[in-house]
């Protein structure tokens, strides 16, 4: 009886995390997109494109340490942006 | 009669899923425990994550469940619920959850990227042009169907129409609540469940907003779209999300419950005739036509793209890939079966309570209950006296729950409208917001000749009113079947590219042998039938649109049969070449 | 305290009326101090004294000093470098002198650092003027219009900024706290303004540029050029006038040196001079409410303070 109740617990733990994510998940999606673009306006001036004048950006980079780290990572996945976009909206 | 189809079907699915499902695990996907999923390797915490399974498992549903599995088969009822059935159970095993399963586990094996990149490296660059340009179609053609469905149903129901409304302004209220005060989110879950009640009961005892004027609905629609699309997430999107959720377990729960309880026969007939109609009014043989109407619950190319897109980065462990991805989509052929079973036993009284204004559109009633031919040839018709089949399910609903749980019988159909609309209205916002975004794509080639008009094009609200406007226009004049049947088609036309790019890995990359030919016939079989389908239609159903949108949609039907032949001859030639492109380690 | 821009191009004598004018006005008693920005460094050379990259005392009002911009610019990249080598630390694929390269030859480096170089005199307590003799014309014009630039971009940073923080905030309230996870190593992200580096710099930098965006506007800033009575100068002329009115610099005195003033021209200058005559009608027509003082051609370029002084008294002041 114990085991069970233990396991009912558990589920509806997970049910509740599950619930959270769900309650957020296209925040985070937009929080990402927003933070992209911070971050390839500011650094955009290693890639060539046109950034703010270059004292702002050498006064942020010492405080952009994951921005950096999330650029990089996001411009290894540009190849498949679109479907992965697609994904997170609701089309039953 | 009721208890006992959805007794077989919930067997015919536990005893698929462990033995068909386990023989595609292991000779298929050829899970290996060893190998480290990506959400595991690749885990940045961003994107990359291993998530619980039981977790993934519900956001998956979630995310795949829609307002699709109950409005396709409550229009194939017209063919009778044999047919409609052996479709949601046999398509849905031997394509669609095979489709879903393997979506998911080959985008596992190439790093979680997406289906639309895996058919680019299996099936050749060509194919990622094409599904950009199915999903640019589906996007507009979904915003028209699901308008028409919609207003077909709230323009007959004060109390949906009501809800639906009122639900917007609650989803508000909800997003204040949960991001913008510190109310605990157990609290705000319990808040927005209450307030989700009270909706419904308003809107069934003083359902006060009244629109019988479907050109006055789709104008409404129209304007909600373009705004709802334009606000930040958390404000209305984000929330409605998370209500509608609710709204799906507990339909689906009470349809369960209702279905075994009131433990009701089958008053609708196994089968009307084969070339029911269906579409737009037309005798539409039941094959290949039936993907056209079922779409979601059998089968369904977006499933594709979220098992690819967001599931497959979290898939803790492969060996949970067949719940989290087969097990989704059985559950949903599940809840398609529950509406099948609702309609089998209540669908005829349902019309026969308005028999008055079913007789007013010039149908037998006699006929109609007799079943048979008559019925399969004047179901639609009929159906429109209550607001479209959709209103069929939902009032069959309610009185299905009454039957059971002894709830009125309004309050049943208009929480059931609700639990529909819900995700209409939500899939219209996003679908507004992803079209704005393949629109301003596709017109990335003017920007170097014409920077101005690009700028133009782009901005943000002329691409939002562009594409609802489009969608508009479609809606304007023709039948929800028709713009239904579109919907469905370019969806199917989705889940052949996944279909075909299964087959191609499973026999090339995994080289499965035998087996592979679980993939491999299934997905000729979808490529002929749906083929086949959209002839038809561009035949049968497409010169009986009205005037203005005969062009579009020709062109639309034209071009989608012209890029599903490019399909299958890239699925040809990569299909020949052989084990060239090896997945990820 | 007031501050002098002498703007000019190269060989047009601006370092000469700068050092002038220091020395007449330091010598009317204000405590003075006149920096060279311009990467020729001729300061030295005009005062006909040895002047370093630290402040001189050339008499007991007057002090000078030689910015050098181009080590200003290695010696921050070499702070910002090793500040990053250590916070960067986990972001070990970086190739960081890669990035370095760049930043030391990006479009605006050189402004960047020219603006730096006055910021840190323009707010002095100790002086009643400075004086800057500034880089080619087409530098100083942008260094001017530089803070207005940057604010315009610092908003949309700031408001992008907030819109990141206020979606975290509602994650936050949902989900809990932030964590990020880099190589192993645990950050935690806020919400919350005053907590987040990026925009506490932000602010601050936004302060700081809107006050010397509002000292180069206000009445405290003198922004004259040193140019000639050719053709070709009064186009300039315009043009820089018309930029500096943009970013709503007032343009203060425009200064025609090396004119003629010559008795019996010879022939060969005939020319010149009735170019000379015909732009200064243009200018004068044309610079309605801007003072134009011809500054004659001198024997004997003037070197030294007390030749410097001469020159002031006799047409600067």
């Amino acid at each position: 009886m114990n085991e069970f109740l233990e396991r009912l617990k558990r589920f509806l733990k997970g049910l509740e995390i599950g619930m959270r994510e769900v309650s957020t998940s296209l925040i985070e999606k937009e929080l990402e997109e927003y933070e992209n673009v911070f971050a390839l306006i500011t650094m955009g001036i290693f890639s060539g494109i046109p950034s703010p004048p270059t004292g702002i950006i050498l006064r942020l980079i010492p405080h952009m340490q994951r921005e950096m780290y999330v650029m990089l990572k996001r411009s290894a996945d540009l190849d498949d942006v679109f479907a992965e976009t697609l994904s997170h909206f609701d089309i039953g | 009669m009721s208890a006992l189809i959805v007794l077989i079907g919930a067997i015919i699915y536990l005893v698929s899923y462990f033995t068909y499902g386990k023989a595609l695990e292991k000779n298929v996907v050829k899970v290996d425990t060893k190998r480290e999923t990506p959400a595991v390797r690749l885990r940045d915490n961003v994107d990359y994550m291993p998530a619980n399974k039981f977790v993934l498992f519900g956001h998956h549903f979630a995310s795949i469940a829609g307002a699709g599995p109950i409005a396709g088969p409550a229009i194939a009822m017209v063919w009778g619920w044999l047919p409609s059935l052996l479709w949601v159970w046999l398509g849905n095993l031997f394509i669609g959850s095979v489709h879903d399963y393997l979506s998911l586990m080959a985008s596992v094996r190439y790093d979680g990227k997406s289906i639309q990149w895996v058919a680019g490296k299996i099936m050749g660059e060509r194919t990622k042009t094409v599904f950009e340009l199915y999903v640019l179609f589906a996007m507009i053609l979904i915003i028209a169907a699901f308008m028409a469905t919609f207003t077909a149903l709230a323009s007959k129901s004060p109390e949906i129409l009501t809800g639906t409304v009122l639900f917007i302004v609650i989803a508000v209220i909800e997003g204040l609540i949960l991001y913008r005060t510190k109310i605990p989110f157990n609290l705000a879950t319990i808040i927005g469940v209450v307030m989700m009640v009270l909706v419904i009961f308003i809107s069934f005892k003083w359902p006060f907003i009244n629109i019988p004027n479907i050109h006055t609905l789709y104008i409404l629609q129209f304007i909600y779209i373009v705004f709802a699309a334009a606000l930040p997430v958390w404000i209305l999107l984000q929330p409605r999300d998370f209500l509608n959720s609710f709204l799906l377990y507990a339909g689906l729960a009470l349809g369960l419950v209702g279905a075994i309880i009131s433990f009701r026969g089958f008053t609708w007939p196994a089968f009307t005739t084969f070339s029911a109609r269906a579409v737009g009014g037309q005798p539409s043989p039941f094959w290949p036509t039936v993907p056209l109407v079922i779409a979601c619950g059998a089968l369904s190319g977006f499933h594709s793209i979220v098992g690819s897109g967001t599931t497959s980065k979290q898939l803790d462990k492969e060996i949970n890939g067949l719940f989290v991805g087969y097990g989704a989509m059985f559950t949903e052929g599940f809840l398609a079966t529950i509406v099948i079973t609702s309609i089998g036993a209540f669908g005829l009284e349902v019309l026969g309570a308005a028999a008055a204004k079913v007789t007013e559109l010039g149908v037998d009633m006699a006929q109609l209950t007799a079943g048979g031919a008559y019925l399969g040839n004047n179901y639609v018709k009929a159906a429109n006296a209550v607001g479209g089949t959709l209103a069929v399910f939902t009032k069959s609903y309610g009185m299905m729950l009454n039957k059971a749980i002894a709830i009125p019988a309004t309050f049943g159909a208009t929480f059931a409208g609700l639990w529909v609309s819900a995700f209409v209205m939500t899939t219209l916002d996003t679908t507004n917001r992803l079209g704005r975004y393949a629109w301003t794509e596709l017109w990335e080639p003017v920007k170097n000749s014409s920077a101005g008009l690009y700028a133009f094009l782009s901005n943000r609200w002329v691409a939002s009113i562009v594409v609802a406007a489009i969608g508009l226009w479609l809606v304007w004049g023709n039948t929800y079947t028709v713009l239904w049947a579109g919907f469905a088609g370019t969806n199917q036309l989705l889940a052949s590219i996944a279909m075909l790019t299964a087959a191609t890995w499973v026999k090339n990359v995994q080289k499965a042998g035998k087996w592979a030919m679980a993939v491999v016939i299934p997905a000729i079989f979808l490529w002929i039938t749906v083929f086949i389908a959209l002839v038809w239609y561009l035949f049968k159903v497409v010169p009986t649109l009205a005037a203005a949108t005969k062009v579009p949609m020709y062109i639309f039907t034209i071009v989608m049969l012209i890029l599903d032949i490019i399909l299958v001859a890239q699925f040809f030639v990569s299909y020949r070449k052989g084990p060239e492109l090896e997945a990820s380690k | 305290m007031q501050t002098f821009f002498f703007l000019g191009k190269g060989g047009v004598g601006k370092t000469t009326l700068s050092a002038a004018f220091a020395s007449g006005i330091s010598n009317e008693g204000k405590r003075t101090l006149v920096v060279s920005l311009d990467p020729a460094h001729n300061l030295g050379d005009v005062f006909a004294e040895e002047i370093p990259w630290k402040i001189k005392h050339l008499s007991k009002t007057l002090d000078a000093i030689e910015v050098d911009v181009d080590r200003m610019i290695l010696e921050y990249l070499n702070e910002l470098s090793s500040k990053l080598k250590h916070t960067y630390r986990y972001l070990s694929v970086m190739n960081l002198e890669k990035y370095f390269d760049v930043l030391k030859n990006s479009p605006g480096i050189e402004e960047y650092a020219t603006l730096e170089g006055i910021k840190k005199f323009v707010f002095e307590e100790c002086y009643d003027t400075v004086i800057f003799d500034t880089p080619p014309t087409g530098i100083t014009v942008r260094v001017l219009a530089m803070p207005k630039i940057s604010l315009i971009w610092t908003a949309n940073l700031v408001s992008m900024r907030r819109k990141i923080l206020s979606r975290r905030k509602m994650i936050e309230n949902v989900r809990g706290k932030f964590e990020a996870e880099i190589e192993g190593e645990v950050l935690e992200l806020t919400s919350e303004e005053r907590n987040d580096p990026i925009m506490q710099e932000l602010l601050i930098y936004k302060k700081e540029t809107k006050a010397l965006s509002e000292l180069f506007s206000s009445d405290k800033t003198f922004v004259n050029i040193v140019t000639m009575a050719e053709d070709l100068a009064y186009f300039e002329t315009k043009r820089i006038h018309e930029s500096l009115t943009k970013f709503k610099i007032h343009l203060r005195k425009i200064y025609l040196n090396k004119f003629f003033r010559i008795e019996n021209p010879p022939p060969e200058i005939a020319g010149k001079i009735k170019e000379q005559e015909r732009v200064t009608e243009m200018m004068k027509d044309h610079f309605k409410d801007i003072e134009i003082r011809e500054v004659p051609m001198l024997r004997e370029s003037p070197r030294g303070i007390p030749q410097l002084l001469d020159l002031y008294e006799k047409f600067i002041q």
